[in-house]
């Protein structure tokens, strides 16, 4: 029997197949990885004489540079006729594509939204480091963790195949949940951590269940196969019981991480706890990766689906807008007020993803943009007034605020009003196009509960301007001359530039999302031959698993005979 | 036809898999009879090496590896580590408790139960094909575990990576105190 192994083993002259790497579509995540080992690196070596802002540049420089090697994948997902940077239009063909197999997509969407997550990296580096340089920390944990966490947020904008979105969500997730317990001074901070874990544990485990089932119902976990075998196959009795219930349990694990109602309850006590530069980055990329998540799946996935995931998202919005806008009215707590009104600014996108509509994607990706610069924003503010220790989020903080710092009062009124969406800022335009899109699918009921809740979320954003204006300074307002360290100065003024940019001249923006419809497109043929069996596997233990699900096959009915069948498939 | 004589390699295989299995089944009864925590865990480390071989005899040999990786080498020796920092003295009069037991062995009954009903149900009497085939029919497993994970998930395997880097570093920073 040894002799017989012996004999088989591959001679080292067999050609071993490779599968082909679009190196340079991998590049922005190529970047955002080795900029945080790197960083982890020199921060080991020399990390007693660079300090913190060696560490925030680094951070910042990494995130540049991943939005700038994302620029020629732009142009080329577009195909434009000049050369930019190492694109040439004459060597690569145009166009969206997928690269390893149809594992990772490039297409408008994904190049968008890595472009944005590698912006708001930047962003929140910079607030971070003024919160640290504040502090007195010299950590150089967190704009690593900021670094990696990104990488997963930017792998799951990409994913083409669900156990890639899974690995993405949970390098993200796993690096937020440190994020959150990041101030070992503070014991909120360890218990926000803690809630953020072992309820952000759950929703994965929710999630990768999905994807099994999805699995036993499709036979595959590349949305490639997804759709080409729903295309094909009409799905009847257990096996779209299957899909169903993986669906459902999908989304129930996005909908985790975008804190919809009722999945909500973790995102205020986390929010507060959380040291506030860490909220930042939460609010802002952990949410873009998930929508950018839960829109690939449903609405390019799962399209034939519509039908029935539709009245989920429809039950989830209504909830998430009312019950955000609602409850954000008693809070006292600025952090938590802000984290309940994300909550019904996540009902907001969810209108653009129940849309089930190239309108309604767009509206998403409005929406992502315009909300990940108010979001970074408003915190960044909140981080500067909560001082040393970040303990000061009482409403009485900010009474009277506008006299002893105006500058930072103005700063903030005007991503509040955005925040509640008034004409010329950018929440204008987001909640507009999310309106749009909910009429344009014809829930027009929707788009009434969308603009009723905006209305109740004015009020409570006003009731934070009148107190930084209209009221006198209390005892718990910051003396005057409240530092505005240097770095998050800029964050600010990068996000209120933004707000305002988008809010007069919304024409960029528009057109640029207009270009962005997510895709599945299939790996080049020649790279599929390559590749062993259906899914990697042996066509023998697909048989046996029921998996295969080839000519409409119930995938649940297991032929004990069929495990016999020759696996001859390997290469 | 006689258990042991499909053809000469099942010969060897049934011999070599009752010898396995006696050891596995009486290393499995000392891992729940000894009074000594540590002499259960070194127990363990037995029937987990025993089932690694009968892996092995079942021509999986990828699945045989990850077993002794994981299981002896990973698991047993965490339980080797809690038992050493909190045990004051290591294998000095410690009794196990013993009040579980009855619920214990309900537990096992009923896992028992439900595994050996599943099995025969579905597999009855039925021969797999697979017996007596040799593996240049069947493929190398190792091999295939190798292709699948170099080519299909490729992107997976390296994002693993960074989850782990990510893990690595969120783990030193909540564990240091400074």
């Amino acid at each position: 029997m040894s002799l017989s192994i012996l004999a088989q083993t591959p001679l080292l002259t067999e050609q071993i197949p490779t599968p082909v790497v679009s190196w340079p579509a991998l590049l922005p995540l190529i970047v955002m990885a080795l900029g945080g080992l790197l960083l982890l690196t020199f921060a080991s070596l020399f990390g007693r004489r660079v300090g913190t802002p060696f560490f925030t540049w680094w951070t910042v420089m990494t995130g540049l540079i991943a939005f700038g090697t994302a620029v020629p994948l732009w142009a080329q997902v577009q195909g434009w006729d000049r050369r930019v940077l190492w694109w040439n239009p004459e060597q690569t063909p145009a166009g969206a594509f997928s690269t390893v197999g149809g594992a990772f997509g490039i297409d408008g969407f994904s190049v968008l939204l890595t472009m944005l997550i590698a912006l708001a990296v930047a962003v929140c580096a910079l607030v971070m480091a003024g919160t640290s340089e504040r502090d007195g920390e010299r950590h150089v944990e967190g704009p690593a963790l900021l670094i990696l966490s990104a990488t997963g947020a930017m792998v799951m904008v990409g994913a083409n195949d669900l156990i890639v979105l899974f690995l993405g969500l949970e390098v993200l997730s796993l690096a937020v949940y440190v994020l959150a317990a990041m101030n070992l001074r503070r014991v909120q901070s360890q218990e926000a951590g803690l809630k953020y874990f072992v309820l952000g544990a759950f929703s994965s485990a929710f999630f990768l269940y999905g994807i099994a089932l999805v699995y036993g119902g499709t036979g595959s976990t590349s949305l490639v196969n997804i759709t080409g075998f729903l295309a094909d196959n009409l799905l009847l009795g257990s096996s779209s019981v299957l899909v169903l219930l993986g669906i459902a349990l999908m989304v129930a694990g996005l909908a985790f991480k975008v804190a919809a109602v009722p999945f909500h309850s973790w995102s205020p006590d986390v929010y507060d706890g959380a040291p506030t530069s860490s909220v930042a980055f939460m609010a802002s990329v952990v949410k873009i990766a998930a929508f950018a998540g839960m829109v690939r799946v449903l609405v390019v996935g799962f399209d034939t689906f519509a039908a029935d995931w539709r009245p989920i998202l429809q039950v989830l919005a209504v909830l998430s807008l009312v019950g955000g806008a609602l409850v954000a009215l008693v809070q006292t707590n600025v952090k938590r007020l802000l984290a309940y009104s994300s909550i019904s600014h996540a009902g907001f996108i969810l209108l653009g993803v129940e849309a089930a509509s190239d309108t309604g994607t767009r509206a998403v990706l409005v929406y992502l943009v315009a909300y990940t610069f108010l979001v970074i924003g408003s915190f960044a503010v909140v981080s500067i007034v909560g001082r040393s220790g970040d303990g000061m989020h009482s409403l009485d903080s900010y009474r009277g605020l506008g006299r002893v710092s105006p500058a930072l009062a103005g700063t903030f009124t005007i991503l509040l009003l955005a925040q509640a969406g008034v004409p010329f800022t950018s929440g204008f335009y987001a909640k507009f196009y999310a309106v749009i899109a909910a009429v344009d699918a014809q829930s027009a009921w929707l788009a009434v509960v969308a603009m009723l809740s905006a209305v109740i979320a004015a009020y409570l954003y006003l009731r934070l301007v009148v107190t930084m204006w209209f009221v006198a300074p209390g005892d718990q307002t910051p003396a005057p001359g409240l530092p505005i360290p240097a770095t998050t100065g800029v964050a600010l003024v990068v996000c209120v530039a933004v707000t305002l940019f988008i809010g007069i001249t919304p024409g960029p923006l528009t057109s640029v999302v207009d270009e962005a419809p997510p895709v599945v497109v299939e790996p080049p043929v020649e790279q599929v031959a390559d590749a062993p069996g259906l899914d990697g596997l042996p066509p023998g233990l697909l048989d046996a698993l029921g998996g295969g699900g080839a000519g409409g096959q119930d995938p649940l009915t297991v032929d004990p005979g069929g495990a016999g069948t020759p696996a001859g498939g390997a290469p | 036809m006689s258990i042991l004589a499909v053809t000469e390699v099942l010969v060897a295989q049934n011999i070599a898999f009752a010898i396995i299995a006696v050891g596995v089944v009486v290393a499995g009864v000392r891992l729940v009879t000894t009074e000594n925590v540590v002499h259960a865990a070194l127990w363990l480390v037995v029937v987990l090496a025993g089932i690694a071989g009968l892996y092995i005899l079942l021509a999986a040999e990828f699945t045989a590896i990850v077993q002794v990786l994981v299981y002896i080498g990973a698991i047993v020796v965490l339980f080797l580590f809690g038992i050493m920092l909190t045990r004051a003295r290591l294998g000095e009069g410690e009794t196990v408790n013993k009040k579980m037991r009855a619920p214990a062995l309900v537990i096992a009954v009923a896992m028992f139960a439900l595994m050996a009903y599943s099995l025969w149900g579905y597999f009855g009497s039925t021969e797999l094909e697979v017996m007596g085939r040799s593996t240049a029919e069947l493929g190398q497993t190792t091999a295939q575990v190798a292709d699948t994970l170099f080519l299909t998930y490729l992107i997976p395997f390296e994002v693993v990576s960074v989850l782990l880097l990510a893990a690595l570093t969120g783990a030193i920073v909540l564990a240091r105190r400074d």
